[in-house]
Formats: C-alpha cells, structure tokens, sequence
C-alpha cells in the first residue's frame, strides 16, 4: 500500500475540499471572535477547532456561556448535537473496508457535516479512497482551524456579517441535497426529515433536531420501501 | 452572564465536548466495518444521505414563528435557497451553490 499521497490524489482533494475550506474561512472567523468575547485565547480556540471540530458546537458554546449556562448544561446540549455525527460514521462504514485501520480512525475521527456531504458524493462516483477523504477532512480542518484562530487574534477589525455567511454552509448542503437521486423512498426520507425538524423545534428540542428529523426520515423510507415491496 | 471563562472551566467543556464527539465519529464506523450487513441495515444507511441533507437544511431554513417579524426576513432566506437549487441543479457544483447562495442572500436582504 502507497504511504504518500501522490501529487494528483492530492490535488484532487484539494479541489474536492476547496469550496468548504472557503466556506469554513467565513464562518471560522466570526466564530473565533465570538469565542474569544468569553475570554478564549488564540491557543484555546486553536485546541477547540483542530481537536473538537465543530462548527455547531463551537457556536453554542460561547453562546450558552454568555447566557449565564451552567457547565453542565453546556457540555449536555453539544453532546446531544454530538450525536448526529453516528448516522455519518455508520454511513462510511462500508467504504473504510479495505483501509488500515490508523487511516480509518484518522478519516472517521475528522468527520463533519459538510465533508461527509463531499466525501459521499466522491464515494458515489467512484474512482475515491480512504486515503482521498481524509485529506479532504484534514484540509478543511486546517482552514478551520486557522480561520477561528485569525478571528481570535483580529477580533472586531472584520466585520463579518454572521447570517450571510453562514448561508455559504446552508448553499452547500441544498446542494448536496439536490445530487441525490430522484426516487419515491428518497423523497419521502427527504420530506419526512424537514417535517420532523420542524416539530423537534417546535416543541423545544432544537439540539437534537437534525438527529431525529434524520432518523425520522430514514425510518420513514424503510417503511414506505417495505409497504411497497409487499 | 458568567464571567470569562478561564481555563479550568475551559478545559473541562473541551475534554467533555471532543471526547463525546470522538466517540461519535469513531464508534459506529467501527463497530459496523468488516461486517456482512443485513440487507435491511444497507438499505437503511443508503437512505442516511438524502435525510441528513434534509435535516441540516430544514435545520437552517425553518423555524417555528419565523413569520411573525413580517414575511420578508423569513422569506428572504427561503428565496435564496430556491435560487442555489436551481443553481445547484444545474450545476452541481458546491462552489457555485455557496457563492450564489451568498451573494443572493446578501442582495435580497438589502433590498
């Protein structure tokens, strides 16, 4: 087995992690300067982004400390967003095979939202490796990084508008979104999901939202597919 | 609002918030690797993409009572995310998709 990535492999992950490098650089920004309002420093914030890794967690953790949350709370609410990173994990089981098992857990350990959207999709093509998607993950995790701890160190002196840029995140999973392919059971999955974030909020559990609408939706599916096939 | 939060404090939510985290990311994976599966278990991660796609965007779109503002604010977004669908459609290109999605939503709320 290869040890070093060739320069083609990498310079196909780096285009594949490209727009979510860009993406994390506009968010990663104003993150790091929310974190720093609670009195993070640039090491902190620096240990929290290549270590912790998440975008929603690390939104809600200054968030809930300025609005006086005890640790506990805290640490229970991310966990419970923690959890929806399963369903990734699970997803990518099939495609870690053949992979030793250090790559496996560095790829698996690297996960987010975004880049198992990528990653996915590379899988679905074909032609993609292990060794390819955690390059994926470890660039944008660097971009991450990095941009959280710029915005520690410039602080306010960028102005960046948190909900716009945030929409970058949502275009690229309405993206993600729109590759799928166009069949009864993936529409009812679909569907069903939004149906089941939206009630989640509304009745008040929004950190585990996307957990549930998901396991809602694909449990849906099953359903729907077996009824069908009967 | 709690004061600063100091390290002792700090280190306390990052050991916590990256250990539930690592296991999260790492269990499954493992524990479902090398494994013959059901039919019915790969049925059911092959609709995982699709509905975690749904929910992350539902989680970003809607919101209970994101009317009662007026229906522009609640709109607005609704109508930039009609925009990178199409763009998307076409596309299928990430970077495409988040920069008109960007872009859109930034005029849309100016106007």
């Amino acid at each position: 087995m290869q040890v070093m990535p060739s320069r083609e492999h990498i310079q196909q992950s780096l285009s594949a992690a490209l727009p979510i490098m860009l993406g994390y650089v506009a968010i990663g920004i104003p993150c790091g300067i929310l974190c720093s309002s609670i009195g993070l420093d640039a090491l902190q914030v620096f240990l929290l982004s290549a270590l912790f890794y998440s975008g929603a967690g690390q939104f809600m953790i200054p968030n809930m400390w300025i609005a006086g949350a005890p640790i506990s709370a805290i640490v229970a609410s991310v966990s419970l967003v923690n959890t929806r990173q399963m369903l990734y994990s699970a997803s990518f089981a099939k495609a870690c095979e053949g992979a030793r098992k250090r790559v496996s857990f560095l790829f698996a350990a690297t996960v987010t939202d975004e880049s198992y959207g990528v990653n996915m999709a590379k899988f679905e093509e074909g032609g993609w490796s292990v060794g390819r998607a955690t390059m994926v993950n470890l660039f944008s995790q660097t971009s991450w990084a990095l941009s959280n701890v710029l915005g520690v160190l410039v602080g306010n002196a960028i102005g960046i508008p948190l909900a716009i840029a945030s929409f970058a995140m949502t275009s690229i999973f309405i993206c993600l979104l729109c590759t799928q392919k166009i069949t009864a059971a993936n529409g009812v999955a679909v569907s069903v999901a939004m149906i089941g974030v939206f009630l989640c909020k509304a009745a008040g559990f929004s950190g585990p939202a996307i957990l549930i609408g998901a396991v809602a939706g694909v449990v849906a599916a099953m359903v729907f597919s077996g009824a069908r096939a009967r | 609002m709690n004061e600063l939060m100091g390290w002792p404090e700090f280190l306390i939510v990052f050991a916590c918030c990256a250990g539930t985290m690592l296991v999260c990311r790492v269990v499954p994976l493992f524990l479902l690797k090398g494994k013959e599966l059901p039919e019915s278990v790969s049925q059911a991660l092959g609709f995982i993409p699709p509905a975690a796609f749904a929910a992350l965007v539902a989680n970003d779109l809607l919101t209970p009572g994101m009317f009662d503002a007026g229906l522009w604010p609640a709109a607005a977004p609704l109508l930039a995310a009609a925009i990178v669908v199409v763009v998307g459609l076409k596309t299928k290109s990430l970077l495409w998709c988040a920069i008109t999605g960007v872009a859109a939503y930034a005029l849309l709320l100016m106007i």
